[in-house]
């Protein structure tokens, strides 16, 4: 038996209008701790990790753990049913093959009940290692949105370069080049406009800006941004959901040519 | 060609080794291409009216070129890396099979005359797709081809599929490509179907995965390999009255062919007089391969521009734009190829945190479903 009532559904629609543009079907993971989903798309180059605690929620019952298959674009279909100020509870029952989302308005006038298939998905897990990462950036998540928009105007990747001078947006195409420059900036009136780098050593990526903007669809969750990097593994973009958890993106960075002759 | 039956009984025997994935899902992987055996069927299928072939202005066919070409910019365009694998020398073993698909061709080609008589349209069609054949010509068009193109070509010394087993086994790609399921019979350890189907057809790739195989038959290698040979291979007759499915039993029950032929009833089955069943093992199990580093190499080049249109355009008629047009889509597909994949980074985790999914539980775990149902009646009760 499953139930978790989300009082903040608004919440759910737009974590789901964050990853349905990179994956289509996935395994959402409930156990007693939280809510969680790990997918990759389907060329397996970039991947979605989303966790929502069970202290979110208001109400958080999971007996055991299930994983329920679910089509995105078919979960989103139904939360764009529920309005923005919807409580959604999510409910499905032990060796179910359906989920039932329910809305409810605040004034508790209006109670809508969604059953959806569940579908059977084999998926593969990656393990992901805890790491230390050479850089983090903290930033405005509208502003990451706005830089990699503008830049997919130019070109298709981007280089990312985190030096003491700050972090470096750039790229080229057949138009010309572009490059933006953002650096440490703590002297704003809230915090989650600040600019915030930390550097233990330089670094410099270079990433497919189709996919950076597909992670930009998160930016309505969270108002800042986090980007890990390190040379020798994959950029983690976070966006912290408030009190509740986070979507993580990570997205394998472009090789040069000569050293991508070492695997098969 | 190939094994005969052999996915059906992997489809109803082991369903686990078998995955139906994306095109795209193959991004970034190397791959061994059997060349003979594509060009074949793009001789078939490609600008084929009837009788009428593609062809240049000197009347030589050109369907494979087209094909080649077309469908290795496909493979390009979603970052896959492709090898082609052209067969050397057959096997002496296999030269019988070979004399028979010769006699077949000889009748088509007087079905064909005949057809021709008559006139029925689709006679003449049939007749004359099995009168095809992969010449050295053929062969040899595509190897320049695929060296302007910059793709690697690797001629083996006999059984292209084995020189791909090879391969992968060595870990210099990640999968084999091919319609012949002797592939898994040579051991490659990951083998794909319909790689190369036309993207019209929209067919899902088919991987095959020969631990999988073994562990969901319980057989070794081994034993798979009798299998094969007792199914019905290229380099042998099997034993008449004998499938796929009796195969596999018989496997099972008696271990190996040796034990088989003691025990079997050779009144009920007749083995052939000549039946060189060990031969073909050891060509299965020891195939002619090259193994040496230096000889099987892998670059993916840049694409010859001038070449390709002297060769193509020039030489075979192809329109100027197209080439133009695809020369292009090859270098930004060069450019695409460079992009990582997460598997290089992050290890896939066997045992899943994931709980049991809820099908898998009623069909694997039957006690666990019954005590569940147990709880599910006593709340219905409350």
């Amino acid at each position: 038996m499953l139930e978790l009532r989300l009082v903040q559904g608004s919440l759910l629609k737009k974590v789901l209008e964050a990853i349905k543009e990179l994956v289509n079907d996935a395994n959402f993971d409930c156990s007693s701790t939280g809510f969680s989903l790990q997918a990759m798309d389907s060329s397996h180059v970039a991947l979605v990790a989303l966790l929502l605690r069970s202290e979110g929620f208001e109400h958080y019952r999971c007996d055991r753990n299930i994983s329920m298959g679910i089509n995105l674009n078919n979960m989103a279909k139904m939360l764009k049913c529920a309005g923005n100020d919807d409580i959604i509870t999510i409910k499905a029952d032990d060796g179910s093959d359906t989920v039932t989302f329910m809305f409810e308005s605040p004034t508790q006038d209006k109670i809508a009940d969604f059953e959806m298939k569940l579908m059977d998905i084999d998926s593969e897990h990656l393990g992901i290692p805890e790491a230390e990462y050479h850089a983090i950036v903290k930033m405005p998540s509208a502003e990451f949105a706005r830089i990699c928009k503008d830049l997919a105007s130019i070109g298709d990747t981007v280089v990312i370069s985190v030096t003491k001078e700050g972090v470096k947006f750039s790229t080229k195409g057949d138009i010309g080049t572009a490059n933006i420059v953002l650096r440490q900036n703590t002297t704003v009136d809230k915090p989650e406009e600040a600019t915030v780098i930390e550097m233990n050593e330089p670094v410099s990526l270079t990433f497919a800006l189709r996919y950076m903007n597909s992670f930009t669809k998160a930016t309505p969750l969270s108002s800042s941004v986090t980007i890990s990097l390190s040379s020798d593994l994959p950029v983690v973009v976070e966006y912290k959901i408030a009190e509740m958890g986070y979507i993580r993106f990570y997205l394998a960075p472009k090789i040069e040519e000569d050293e991508d002759e070492t695997k098969p | 060609m190939g094994i005969k039956g052999l996915t059906h009984l992997l489809a109803d025997h082991a369903p686990k080794s078998m995955k139906e994935l994306k095109f795209e899902s193959f991004f970034g992987r190397k791959i061994a291409i059997d060349a003979s055996m594509s060009i074949y069927q793009f001789l078939i299928v490609i600008g084929r009216s009837g009788t009428e072939m593609l062809t240049n202005e000197a009347g030589e066919v050109t369907s494979h070129l087209q094909g080649m070409f077309t469908r290795t910019i496909r493979l390009l365009e979603a970052g896959i890396k492709p090898v082609y694998v052209f067969d050397g020398q057959p096997p002496d073993l296999k030269k019988q099979e070979l004399a028979k698909r010769y006699a077949k061709r000889a009748d088509a080609s007087e079905d064909l005359v005949q057809a021709r008589e008559t006139g029925s349209k689709e006679d003449i069609e049939k007749f004359s797709k099995r009168t095809v054949k992969v010449t050295k010509q053929h062969n040899e068009d595509c190897k320049k081809l695929l060296g302007l193109m910059g793709v690697p070509v690797i001629q083996a010394p006999s059984e292209a599929e084995a020189q791909c087993a090879a391969l992968c086994k060595s870990g210099k790609v990640y999968a084999v490509a091919s319609e012949d399921m002797d592939s898994l019979t040579f051991g490659a350890p990951r083998f794909l179907r319909h790689l190369m189907d036309p993207s019209s057809r929209k067919v899902p790739i088919m991987e095959f995965e020969i631990t999988k195989i073994l562990e969901e038959l319980n057989l070794s290698m081994d034993q798979f390999i009798d299998l094969c040979i007792l199914s019905g291979c290229d380099y042998c007759d099997s034993i008449r009255g004998i499938g796929g499915l009796t195969a596999l039993k018989l496997i099972r029950q008696h271990g190996s062919i040796e034990s088989i032929l003691e025990n079997i009833n050779r009144e009920r089955y007749q083995i052939p007089e000549d039946w060189p069943y060990q031969e073909a093992r050891r060509l299965f199990k020891e195939p002619l391969v090259l193994s040496d580093e230096g000889q099987t190499d892998l670059k993916w080049n840049a694409p010859d521009e001038e070449g390709l249109i002297s060769f193509l355009v020039n030489e075979n008629g192809f329109s100027s734009d197209r080439v133009m047009k695809a020369v292009e889509k090859i270098k930004a597909a060069k450019n695409k190829s460079s992009q990582g994949r997460l598997e290089s980074f992050f290890k896939p985790v066997t045992n899943t945190p994931a709980p049991i999914k809820r099908k898998e539980a009623t069909d694997t775990i039957p006690k666990g479903v019954g005590a569940k149902k147990a709880k599910n009646g006593g709340k219905k009760r409350k």
